[in-house]
């Protein structure tokens, strides 16, 4: 007898007269010893398979994104048809594929109540079983050889559904790493540590062939070298049959004490391996990978026999049944179907557990479906909750607490929502086991309170953040105001300088030599264009690279039209602050999480607009050109020209205008002034809690409003410039020259007094 | 579905409250108690009637007071167990109003103007202790002579006349009462009589030779094991008292033997054991941490010595027990354990 066993049976003696003294025998710290009531189920043979009257099978799994249903409504199905599939990368996305559990009709696809906390409701295809179980025998279509690389045996779990079976639910194929080799020690967790719970020692001891396998499976792929089973004491006939099994084989079955809980990872890591897996780390990233017993033989399944994972063992038990039991459940059995098979003994108007005692979570509907990560149905009938007392700082939870926290401190600091503090007691590495509460002569629901601390704790950086953002959004506001402000008084100071040239070359004397009476007032306003031109370049820097060499004379022409396009940008951008005013009004709804750097959004956005705008002007301006030099014009025909042009540049302009205003108005929806920080961060905190949905189509639905004004505005503008086309027109066609001179002055006051009048229009609109 | 259940887990509970936990350390204090009555008469249950009756009457005038449910607090009997305390301090036929004053100090400033049962940041049994010690000092040290001494105790009617009118029509105060051991040692040191001497002059009458307080030092020592045994209190507390103190004894003793007392004298002398399971394992006003409980009974131990050697009192517990009370939340501090996979910070 070595020494390690001499001490560990004198601590069992020890134990009879000092019970804490069992705390000394496991590696870890802590644990509690509940009652187990291990033999209400474990008693009882499996009862045999059962088919409900429907069957729910949820598209999206604990972990990760639903699935994309590959099914109608009203098609028939088979055992182990595959009914939903990831469409994307699922590796990414942790989609996990739906099989069918027994052949059917599919009945509906809709959102039903999912075995979770807070009684989520998702996407689920309902099947009503025909009872033929009709099955595609290897459905996954394997050759039964055992895979040589982690990546085969990656995408065999993947097809197959493979989940964590023993309560995360993590996919299996994204646990498993790529590389070979990397993993040294294959763990298998079949401790079971919950009370109540007995479907994996039931599955140790019925097959244990195929965990043990599927284990050798898993070494093979991934190049681990040794293997080591973790069996609490309390299941000797499972240890038996697991030892059996594993004989001639690298696999080592461990018994460990029984003390919960000795299922959870790290701790079963530590005792098996002696390795304390520090903070933060992953043991895939120690060489260690540990899987439930269960997950080991689905795998088995999986790649001996192509079946996907569609059932499990699921422990029905409790106090308030007279029958419990252990069954291959299908996966979406109603959580009543099964407990209305182990007899009830009153009605079970309470709600079920799913899980266990310790760690378990009741169900808002005793409807839900068995999922891949349902061990056990628990129906415990409630008890009078005692009253909770004040915190005698006994320090019976530090003593339980398995991760060595200091539960009341933890306990005390949350009460007085010192949240830093809690987080520098290491509230994160918290498991949430329950030892503590358990153990809590005053009844305090000790992990209640950390499970609402990590969760402000998280809103609080949350809240850090978005604050952080704010500032640099308003940061950025202020620049963007400084710099629009600077445009526009320098387009003002073009506009003037242009207003005197025109007046200029008004007072010129002309009426007696009309042809170069027209020639010299299109070149006055070709020179008034090119002045504007070149002050419309100096405000916007973006497009003076874009312009081709075009001779200067035409250039005025063009850069005329384009003068006329700009203005209606300024006013249209006058306009779109002003309905990105309006849109400002419930800034906190339009908040999106998923835009990560607002500010560089908003460049982005501000860089297209200018790029279309550009590259608008850029066509209207070769188009003219290459119609200017085609052929000599009068000065009429050019001026006709111009308005056409001038048309189409509106035109050209009005679709990026659209989109500027939209973008604009989006981006200004995203740069909230200093005061609407604290709505933003309060629409921060909704959107860490997985409510992102509303914000997103609050948004969405801003958006839209910010659309459908730009198109008002267009097609106000629209139904604007026909008539204006005409009256440029008209003010072309042949007629004295003075006449012609003064149209055309007249033309262009009403045009501006026009575009006024549309401006305000579509404001009010706005408005 | 009834929402007033348990809406997260766990829905398993061990089964302990507080009000189990105080029941399991006033059964504890039962060996002392009939050991007392044994050697020293019938005066503390008088005493301890009177405490009852005083805390009854305190605690449901201040939850009324301050507006808390009456009953639920009531019978988390931790009041029982501050006034129990305080019960062994005092002298067995000390006048009435000492022990209702004492208990009435040490459940309302002692407790509930901290705001009740885990709050308060000093022992309250101790601050009454201290409370009376300073007020009356005179009937704090005038102790009923014991059994070895007296071959005799006062009978229940006797006790009753001398608490409530000072003196029966048979005794005296001076003929039954006289100084504590451990007053005795600290008068004949001023008087230049080694501790030897006096202890030798005791009369070693009862059992296998030891002194009445030692046996009720006894008593205390295994109805402590019980509760150590039983989970109630932790190990750590009266593991590291005891071994500081009798560390400081032991020293002391090689160092001058004339001067200062055996370690045996020290451990079973005055109230040792009594404050080694009974006082300083409040879980309330004690440290928390495993390290932090034996820093602080550490702590604890030594001061008692200090005081009990160098200081004006003949037994310290008290002061020694509110002064590492201050020190408590430093200690909690620099205590805190290594948490899993975290590295033990500086």
């Amino acid at each position: 007898m070595n020494p390690s066993n001499l001490l560990s049976v004198a601590l069992r003696f020890l134990a009879k007269l000092y019970p804490a003294s069992k705390r000394w025998l496991h590696r870890f710290h802590g644990g509690v010893f509940p009652q187990y009531y291990k033999s209400l189920s474990a008693t009882q043979p499996i009862r045999k398979a059962f088919i409900p009257e429907k069957l729910i099978l949820p598209l999206e799994q604990p972990v990760g994104l639903p699935a994309e249903t590959l099914v109608k409504v009203g098609e028939r199905v088979k055992k182990n048809q595959l009914l939903a599939q990831a469409s994307k990368d699922p590796q990414k996305a942790l989609i996990v594929p739906v099989h069918a559990p027994t052949s059917g009709t599919v009945m509906a696809i809709q959102p039903m109540t999912l075995p979770h906390p807070s009684g989520l409701q998702d996407q689920c295809i309902v099947l009503q079983p025909d009872g033929l179980d009709e099955a595609i025998v290897n459905a996954l279509e394997v050759d039964g050889s055992h895979p040589g690389s982690p990546e085969a045996l990656k995408s065999t779990l993947l097809h197959a559904g493979i989940v964590g079976m023993g309560g995360a639910g993590f996919p299996t194929y994204a646990k498993i790493p790529n590389q070979r080799g990397k993993i040294h020690t294959l763990l298998i967790n079949g401790a079971e540590c919950e009370p109540f719970i007995t479907c994996d020692d039931l599955l140790m001891q019925t097959r244990a062939q195929e965990i043990v396998q599927g284990a050798l499976i898993t070494a093979h792929a991934l190049g681990a070298s040794k293997i080591i089973c973790g069996i609490e004491t309390n299941k000797p006939e499972a240890i038996r049959a697991m030892q059996e099994a594993a004989s001639n084989t690298p696999v080592e079955i461990r018994s460990v004490e029984t003390v919960y809980p000795m299922g959870g990872q790290k701790q079963l890591t530590l005792e098996l391996t002696g390795v304390e897996m520090p903070h933060k780390a992953h043991a895939v990233d120690l060489g260690l990978l540990m899987m439930n017993v269960a997950t080991y033989a689905a795998i088995y399944r999986a790649v001996v026999h192509g079946e996907p994972l569609t059932s499990r063992l699921v422990t029905v038990s409790g106090l308030g049944l007279n029958k419990p039991f252990n069954i291959h459940a299908l996966i979406g059995t109603p959580f009543s179907a099964l407990a209305e098979l182990a007899e009830p003994k009153v009605t079970l108007d309470y709600p079920l557990v799913m899980g266990g005692p310790m760690m378990g979570f009741q169900v808002q509907n005793n409807d839900v479906p068995v999922i891949k990560t349902t061990n056990c149905i628990l129906a415990n009938p409630p008890e009078p909750v005692a009253m909770q007392m004040p915190c005698i700082r006994c320090g019976e939870c530090m003593q339980a607490c398995p991760v060595n926290l200091l539960p009341q401190q933890m306990y005390w600091h949350t009460q007085a929502h010192e949240y830093d503090k809690v987080e520098k007691l290491n509230v994160f590495d918290c498991i949430e086991c329950g030892c503590c509460s358990y153990v809590c002569p005053s009844h305090i629901p000790l992990v209640q309170y950390y499970r609402h601390a990590k969760s402000e704790i998280k809103a609080m950086h949350a809240e850090e953040k978005a604050t952080e953002l704010a500032k640099q959004r308003h940061e950025f506001k202020l620049a963007r105001i400084e710099r629009e402000k600077r445009e526009r008084e320098a387009r003002l100071k073009a506009k003037k300088e242009a207003v005197k040239k025109e007046a200029l070359a008004e007072e010129s004397p002309s009426a007696k030599k009309p042809e170069a009476t027209a020639k010299s007032a299109a070149e006055a306003a070709r020179a008034a264009a090119a002045k504007r031109a070149a002050a419309q370049k100096q405000s916007q820097k973006s497009d003076d690279s874009n312009n081709p060499p075009i001779p200067p004379a035409r250039l005025k022409a063009i850069e005329a039209a384009k003068k006329a396009a700009a203005q209606k940008a300024q006013q249209k951008n006058e306009e779109s602050s002003a309905s990105s005013k309006v849109n400002r009004e419930p800034p906190k709804s339009e908040q999106d999480e998923k835009k990560p750097d607002a500010k560089s959004a908003a460049k982005a956005a501000a860089m297209k607009a200018a790029q279309k705008r550009t590259q608008a002007k850029k066509q209207a301006s070769t188009e003219s050109a290459s119609e200017v030099t085609s052929a000599k014009k009068d000065a009429r025909q050019r001026a006709i020209e111009a308005a056409k042009k001038r048309a189409a540049a509106k035109k050209a302009e009005l679709q990026p205008m659209a989109e500027m205003e939209t973008e604009q108005a989006c981006s200004d929806s995203a740069f909230p002034q200093q005061a609407d920080v604290k709505d933003n961060t309060t629409a921060a905190t909704e959107l860490t809690e997985t409510t992102t949905s509303t914000p997103a189509s609050e948004k969405e639905t801003a958006r839209r409003a910010a659309i459908k004004a730009a198109k008002e505005a267009v097609a106000k503008r629209k139904a604007a410039s026909p008539s204006k086309t005409e009256q440029t027109e008209n003010t072309a066609t042949p007629k004295p020259d003075e006449d012609k001179r003064k149209k055309a002055i007249e033309a262009a006051r009403n045009r501006a007094a026009q575009k006024r009048n549309a401006a305000n229009e579509s404001q009010q609109g706005d408005k | 579905m009834n929402r007033s259940m348990l809406s997260s887990s766990p829905y398993a509970h061990n089964n302990q409250n507080v009000r189990k936990v105080m029941m399991q350390v006033q059964i504890a204090a039962f060996p002392a108690l009939m050991a007392h009555i044994y050697l020293f008469g019938f005066g503390i249950v008088i005493q301890w009637m009177l405490a009852v009756a005083t805390f009854i009457v305190v605690e449901y005038s201040m939850l009324k007071l301050r507006g808390r449910p009456v009953w639920p607090f009531m019978s988390d009997l931790s009041a029982l167990i501050t006034v129990t305390g305080l019960v062994f301090c005092i002298p067995p036929e000390a006048p009435w109003w000492v022990v209702v004053s004492g208990s009435a100090f040490a459940l309302i400033f002692g407790k509930h103007l901290y705001g009740g049962l885990g709050y308060n940041p000093f022992n309250p049994a101790m601050l009454g202790y201290a409370f009376l010690l300073i007020s009356f000092p005179v009937q704090m040290t005038q102790w009923t002579m014991p059994l070895d001494i007296t071959g005799s105790t006062l009978g229940l009617i006797e006790s009753a006349q001398i608490i409530f009118n000072g003196a029966a029509h048979t005794h005296t105060m001076d003929m039954f009462t006289g100084a504590t051991p451990l007053g005795e040692l600290k008068t004949s040191l001023t008087q230049g009589v080694t501790a030897l001497e006096t202890l030798n002059r005791e009369p070693y009458g009862l059992l296998f030779g030891l002194s009445a307080w030692a046996w009720i030092n006894l008593a205390f020592l295994l109805g402590g094991l019980w509760m150590v045994l039983s989970g109630v209190i932790s190990w750590q507390f009266p593991v590291a008292f005891l071994g500081a103190l009798a560390g400081m004894a032991f020293i002391f003793h090689q160092v001058d033997p004339t001067l200062y007392p055996p370690v045996s004298f020290v451990l079973l002398s005055g109230g040792t054991m009594l404050a080694a399971f009974f006082i300083i394992t409040d879980p309330v006003t004690a440290s928390t941490t495993p390290r932090g409980k034996l820093v602080y009974a550490c702590g604890i131990g030594i001061l008692v010595y200090v005081i009990r050697n160098w200081g004006a009192f003949p037994d310290g517990i008290a002061f020694a027990i509110l002064l590492m009370n201050i020190a408590v939340p430093l200690i909690d501090q620099y205590t805190q354990p290594r948490v899993f996979g975290h590295k033990l910070k500086g």
